[in-house]
């Protein structure tokens, strides 16, 4: 199976990964719930994980580093911490639905940012009409999960600073793989998964918390200490972290994060780049295919959709996967990111990359769908 | 043997307490605290040789690690020292 559906779950994980989990599974138990030695590895486990993450997202400590169960958990008790009912809301044109389904949830009046596609500057003046006295949040996802759109998420976060508004960033394209730094961005929260471009196994995700926040916990329960309280702890992690620690998923994710460390964002990032640019022109190559892709890739990740008028994205999706091809087909859970970009009646057809690609698998998609148009 | 111990409210700031002492050269043993240190229970201690509390007490503030709670163990008995 040639995989290119990283931007929901990076399939191939480096060895390390897998041997961590197993580690973690015959030699840690909980950490914070005792001082035998199988809590403390894994409290000394948790630990390194947490400051390897304060130190790739430039955090002061490692306690501003939550656990989380994936980038939707995260962002939810950050959007929970920060939107009262009814609040008003600035997000970009490309979210989603972990960020839009909650803030129906609140009923908060939305304002979307929006813009044409790979275009940084009209989504700049956008974000800047409408990031207004009264507005309590702004969210921006700083890639999209659709298009691979680069959001100018450094413009913006210099916008809220100016204005006074607090500003989470949703990192679940970019971790791992652009520079994201929680200091120079001011951020309240950033939310990322441990699972795509950090290499995680599923079942982890992480929040990343700015100076002087404190969220509002989504769960109550144990958390190892204050435990003669029934208020939850006002300190992190911990306000946060209720509950027994998914150790094999947290060891694994560290074994992640030291291959991403490693290998460097850049380099990862240039490799995911050129991987989409390839196959970006290699499918323009194709007749009657609709790329979604700036010329040159500008403002793009490792992220490319594309269509066939006439053709269900579905069923291309399907006789991708019958040649062995792994592709994701539909909505990608972000309607609010295909009515942006003009592509909500029919969905597209996602690639998206990772480390482990090769150009020649990306060669083997274009081909493979150029059988498919011949049929 | 005489011991001092830093009272931490939670295993992650027990681990800061170390690392920043470790970073010093100040060795230290990370444990559960007895019970009868935490008003609150469920806490951990960082246990330091007392010819270290001093050179100990500026690092761990200039971490942004107080306020501290520091206890004299001898033997059996702890008893908290005043700051």
């Amino acid at each position: 199976m040639i995989y290119l559906d990283s931007a929901a779950t990076t399939f191939q994980k480096p060895p390390a990964v897998g041997r961590a989990m197993t580690e973690a599974l015959a030699s840690m138990s909980s950490p914070g719930r005792g001082g035998h030695p199988l809590a403390m590895r894994a409290a000394d486990t948790a630990f390194r994980c947490r400051t390897e993450l304060a130190e790739l997202f430039g955090l002061d400590g490692p306690e501003g580093v939550a656990f989380t169960l994936n980038a939707t958990h995260a962002l939810n008790i950050a959007i929970k911490s920060l939107v009262p009912p009814g609040g008003r809301v600035v997000i970009s044109g490309y979210e989603h639905n972990a960020v839009t389904r909650p803030l129906t949830a609140l009923k908060a009046k939305v304002s979307a940012a929006g813009g044409p596609l790979f275009d940084q500057e009209a989504a700049i003046r956008a974000f800047d009409e409408l990031i207004a006295p009264g507005v309590d949040v702004v969210i921006c996802n700083h890639v999209s999960n659709v298009f691979g759109f680069v959001q100018p998420v450094e413009k913006v976060a210099a916008l809220c600073r100016s204005r006074g508004v607090p500003l989470i960033v949703d990192a679940s394209q970019s971790a791992g793989i652009l520079p994201i730094n929680m200091k120079s961005l001011g951020a309240a929260y950033i939310a990322m998964p441990g699972h795509k471009g950090l290499y995680g196994p599923q079942g982890t995700g992480v929040l990343l918390c700015g100076d002087g926040q404190i969220p509002r916990p989504l769960l109550e329960g144990g958390t190892g200490s204050i435990s003669l309280s029934q208020e939850m702890p006002d300190f992190l992690p911990d306000r946060i972290e209720a509950g027994t620690h998914n150790m094999p998923g947290i060891a694994g994710l560290l074994a992640g994060i030291r291959f991403v460390r490693r290998q460097g964002t850049q380099a990862i990032l240039r490799h995911e780049h050129a991987l989409t640019c390839r196959t970006a022109e290699s499918l323009r190559r194709l007749p009657g295919v609709e790329v979604f892709a700036h010329p040159g890739c500008l403002a793009q990740a490792g992220v490319v959709s594309f269509r066939v008028p006439g053709r269900d994205v579905e069923t291309v999706g399907e006789a991708l996967a019958r040649r062995g091809i792994a592709v994701r087909a539909g909505l990608h859970c972000a309607p609010l990111a295909h009515r942006t970009a003009g592509t909500l009646d029919t969905g597209t057809v996602r690639v998206s990359f990772s480390a482990f690609n090769t150009p020649q698998e990306a060669d083997r998609l274009a081909e493979a769908v150029g059988d498919i148009l011949r049929r | 043997m005489e011991y001092d111990l830093i009272l931490a409210r939670s295993v992650t700031y027990a681990q800061r307490m170390q690392r920043a002492l470790n970073r010093a050269g100040i060795r230290s043993q990370l444990f559960r605290a007895p019970r009868d240190l935490t008003d609150l229970g469920c806490a951990y201690v960082v246990r330091i040789s007392p010819y270290d509390l001093g050179a100990a007490l500026p690092i761990l503030r200039r971490e942004g690690l107080g306020p501290l709670r520091i206890y004299v163990q001898r033997g059996g008995d702890i008893q908290e020292m005043g700051l």
